[in-house]
């Protein structure tokens, strides 16, 4: 499964930092000025699947890495913030963040893939590929929900493009 | 058919256009060159050359364009998709509807799912308030329906009647009675059509929050038996709510102090509309008594009222002439509900009616009154659906006006013109109408009248009509163009389209129609699978048609053999094991046909499909004992030999 927030239009930033030890602070005041550090995150292992035994199956989307994109991949998100001269990019990349959290909770364990957001002026297109684990209604119930649900929260038109596969489609086994 | 519809006009427009342009763009281009011919002559012609043709030049006048005139253009050229469904379901085989329930089912469940989401924006309004669209878009903001003004006072009362709320205001407006406080006229007469709109119960918001506690009504109504006053509230009252005895309403028309024409007249309303037509022609009278005048809606009610009023026909008759006399009298104005009413009050009065409905037609044109598509029918069923059918012209006449121009909805009861009118075709067995129609159905906005049932049952009619009249290449034309887009065939539909082909020796197409029948659901119906078998089996056909009937029959018998989760496993019966047997042997499958005689054994039938086919008896492998141990048991209900 691809982790969240793990949107293709900011890549994560990694610097490698090493923590300065306490010793250094002068002992009187009791005041530190450390520097403020973030976990290590190295770029030559974001969204890369590692390779295991051959027992773990993997779609598609997974089993390409980043640099993949545009060459073998597509983009998960379509949006035009980040052209030259538009705003709002960072504000799309939080509103994908929500609605992916949103459909991965709304869809429980129906999702076969990532979702796929596209903006088409005021319309966000929203393509799912689900499973085929709930009844038909019990689906057009949730799509209907999150429709409206998502068009009164967001102030614009969403549509949900679903289509269903009887099981997850795996590309290979790592 | 949505691109069909908008693109061909226009479309037709600008080629038409564009002719013109090219024709005065060519006319202009030729006195072009004359021009020019003409300097290259001599010198004495050219003055005379240049007074002939100094014509006037036209310019073309400068076409203004619709602004959707592109997109129609695009439209136009993309036609209806005959294998899709309709466009509120997702395009996926899993998500798609098989049949009538089925698409029921969804669109309902997608509907549930949307108010489902509204609930949720109505609990939790502060989540959903950020305005970040510029500009505003309203109907996406949370509705505000608590009522603001606190206190007892009238601006509070008519704000929860503005909020429509049924119980609050009536309190409120006891509450400012006993408080000594006067309410206005206007304020008791707004409270008085609250009630009588919703009959003294409550309004759908307030209905959904008591849903749990409010018990008294379901039990109310489920004591009475069926009489017919529940007929009536059915007929008038969707809600289903009763006029009871001295409720709200009545009880604040009694104390009001003045009242005037508006609060009779709103009174008359609400009674007729929860039934009790009596009392509304008590209060009638009553109104009259006070010299007041009632106006064209509570007239429209009382009309509408007066079969239930009056048993006789002539007596309805004459009471509704009564109250158009009165009418006159007080000089309101009918208005195309009047005469509807009329009209359906008509309805109910038999031969009388039939007689007098002309001339109301004809008083409606004279008043230069437009019918609405309620009028057509009601005529439609004064005239067509009496038990004596007399043979009358007037759905031509009908059909005629109804072409002519694309028709607004008026009156609740348009909605239903279109099946009635199909289904008069299907009576008079005329396929010719039965296509005017249709082609008026398309007209403008015409096709907004047929919602989902209604759409269903049209096309379930035109198809039965179809396989009755048509060739069937016509009809098998038709089925692929309808299915699934614009209907799901019934169990009646493809009873219909087995006969079509039974009549017109087609028979080779019977295993692809047994495909549909398994994708609409229909696989466990007996008697369709009945009539199939019988129609395979009842002739012998060439090679490859036997081969794929035999299949057409193992999946049969496998349908019979499965058992569904609840479902009882399905029953054989002795011609459908026999029709099965008949159809293996054809095709050369002994051993299977073997088995299924052995059927016969379980279901203590004994077979009589060998005195008909003996050659197919004679195909069957001898088996010496087995013989003996079918017929021995012999407790069959077909004799045998």
């Amino acid at each position: 499964m691809g982790r969240f927030g793990d949107s293709r239009v900011s890549p994560s930033l990694s610097p490698q930092v090493v923590s300065w030890s306490r010793s250094c602070a002068p002992p009187a005041l009791g005041a530190h000025r450390d520097l403020h550090t973030t976990p290590v995150c190295f770029k030559t292992r974001a969204a890369r699947v590692r390779v295991g035994k051959g027992d773990k199956p993997v779609t598609y989307e997974q089993a390409h890495a980043p640099h993949y994109i545009a060459h073998r991949k597509g983009w998960l998100s379509l949006h035009t913030g980040n052209l030259d001269g538009e705003a709002g990019a960072a504000e799309r990349t939080v509103e994908d963040v929500f609605l992916r959290k949103f459909l991965y909770g709304t869809f429980p364990g129906c999702l076969a893939n990532e979702v796929v957001l596209k903006r088409r002026a005021n319309l966000l297109v929203i393509c799912l590929v689900v499973l085929q684990n709930l009844a038909p209604s019990k689906l057009y119930f949730l799509i209907g929900y999150s429709e409206t649900l998502l068009s009164h929260f967001y102030k614009c038109p969403v549509r949900l493009e679903v289509q269903t596969v009887p099981t997850k489609v795996i590309y290979k086994y790592l | 058919m949505a691109a069909r519809r908008l693109g061909g006009s226009s479309w037709q427009q600008m080629s038409l256009l564009s002719r013109r342009w090219c024709l005065q763009a060519g006319s202009a281009g030729k006195r072009e060159q004359n021009r020019y011919s003409s300097s290259s002559t001599t010198l004495e012609k050219t003055v005379e050359n240049s007074e002939v043709t100094r014509e006037e030049i036209v310019l073309p006048r400068r076409k203004t364009w619709d602004k959707l005139a592109v997109l129609q253009a695009l439209a136009s050229t993309v036609n209806r998709d005959p294998t899709a469904a309709h466009y509120m379901f997702q395009d996926d085989p899993f998500l798609m509807p098989r049949n009538t329930a089925n698409s029921r089912l969804l669109s309902l469940s997608k509907e549930s799912g949307r108010s489902a989401a509204k609930y949720i924006i109505k609990e939790f309004p502060q989540y959903f308030d950020k305005t970040t669209s510029e500009p505003n878009i309203p109907c996406l903001m949370p509705e505000n329906l608590t009522p603001q003004i606190e206190g007892v006072s009238e601006a509070a009362l008519k704000e929860r009647i503005h909020l429509r709320r049924v119980k609050a205001s009536v309190d409120l407006f006891d509450q400012l009675l006993q408080a000594g406080s006067p309410v206005s006229l206007e304020t008791t007469n707004s409270l008085l059509d609250l009630l009588c709109f919703y009959g003294d119960g409550e309004s759908a918001q307030e209905k959904q929050n008591e849903q749990k506690g409010d018990l008294e009504e379901p039990e109310e109504n489920t004591s009475e038996q069926r009489s017919p006053k529940r007929q009536f509230q059915k007929s008038l009252n969707s809600s289903g709510f009763r006029w009871r005895e001295n409720n709200n309403a009545e009880r604040i028309f009694k104390i009001m102090p003045e009242r005037n024409a508006h609060s009779y007249c709103t009174m008359i309303r609400g009674m007729v509309k929860h039934g009790a037509p009596a009392k509304a022609y008590d209060m009638y009278t009553d109104l009259l008594n006070e010299r007041h005048k009632a106006d064209v809606h509570t007239f429209n009610a009382l009309i509408r009222a007066v079969p239930y009023l009056k048993e006789k026909f002539a007596e309805r008759w004459a009471l509704v002439k009564d109250f158009l006399n009165h009418m006159v009298q007080q000089e309101v104005q009918p208005n195309v509900l009047t005469f509807n009413a009329v009209l359906k009050t008509l309805r109910r009065c038999g031969g009388v009616g039939r007689g007098v409905s002309l001339s109301v037609i004809q008083e409606m044109t004279a008043l230069d009154i437009e019918p609405s598509l309620a009028t057509y029918e009601h005529l439609l069923h004064i005239f067509y659906r009496s038990v004596e059918l007399q043979p009358s012209t007037i759905i031509a006449e009908i059909l005629e006006e109804v072409e002519k121009r694309s028709f607004t909805p008026q009156d609740p009861d348009d909605a239903n013109f279109f099946p009635t009118a199909m289904q008069a075709c299907c009576d008079l067995k005329d396929i010719k109408l039965a296509y005017r129609l249709n082609k008026s159905m398309e007209k403008g906005d015409n096709w907004k009248f047929l919602d989902m049932d209604r759409l269903n049952a049209y096309w379930s009619k035109f198809f039965s009509l179809l396989c009755m009249m048509e060739q069937i290449d016509v009809v098998l034309k038709w089925y692929k163009e309808m299915t699934p887009s614009l209907f799901y065939p019934s169990t009646r539909s493809m009873f219909d389209l087995l006969q079509a082909l039974d009549a017109a020796n087609h028979l080779e197409v019977i295993p692809s129609v047994w495909e549909d029948i398994k994708q609409l659901g229909f696989s466990r119906k007996q008697d369709l699978l009945e009539e199939l078998l019988s129609l395979m089996s009842r002739e012998e056909h060439p090679e490859e048609t036997q081969l794929a009937f035999a299949k057409c029959a193992e999946d049969i018998k496998a349908a019979h053999e499965q058992s569904g989760r609840d479902q009882a496993p399905l029953e054989w019966t002795g011609s459908a094991l026999g029709h099965v047997v008949v159809l293996f042997s054809r095709a050369g499958r002994t051993q299977d046909a073997w088995n299924m005689m052995e059927h016969f054994q379980q279901i203590n039938r004994i077979p009589t499909l060998l005195l008909v086919w003996p050659k197919e008896a004679l195909m069957l492998p001898s088996h010496v004992g087995a013989p003996v141990s079918i017929w021995g048991t012999g407790k069959g209900e077909e004799s045998s030999f």
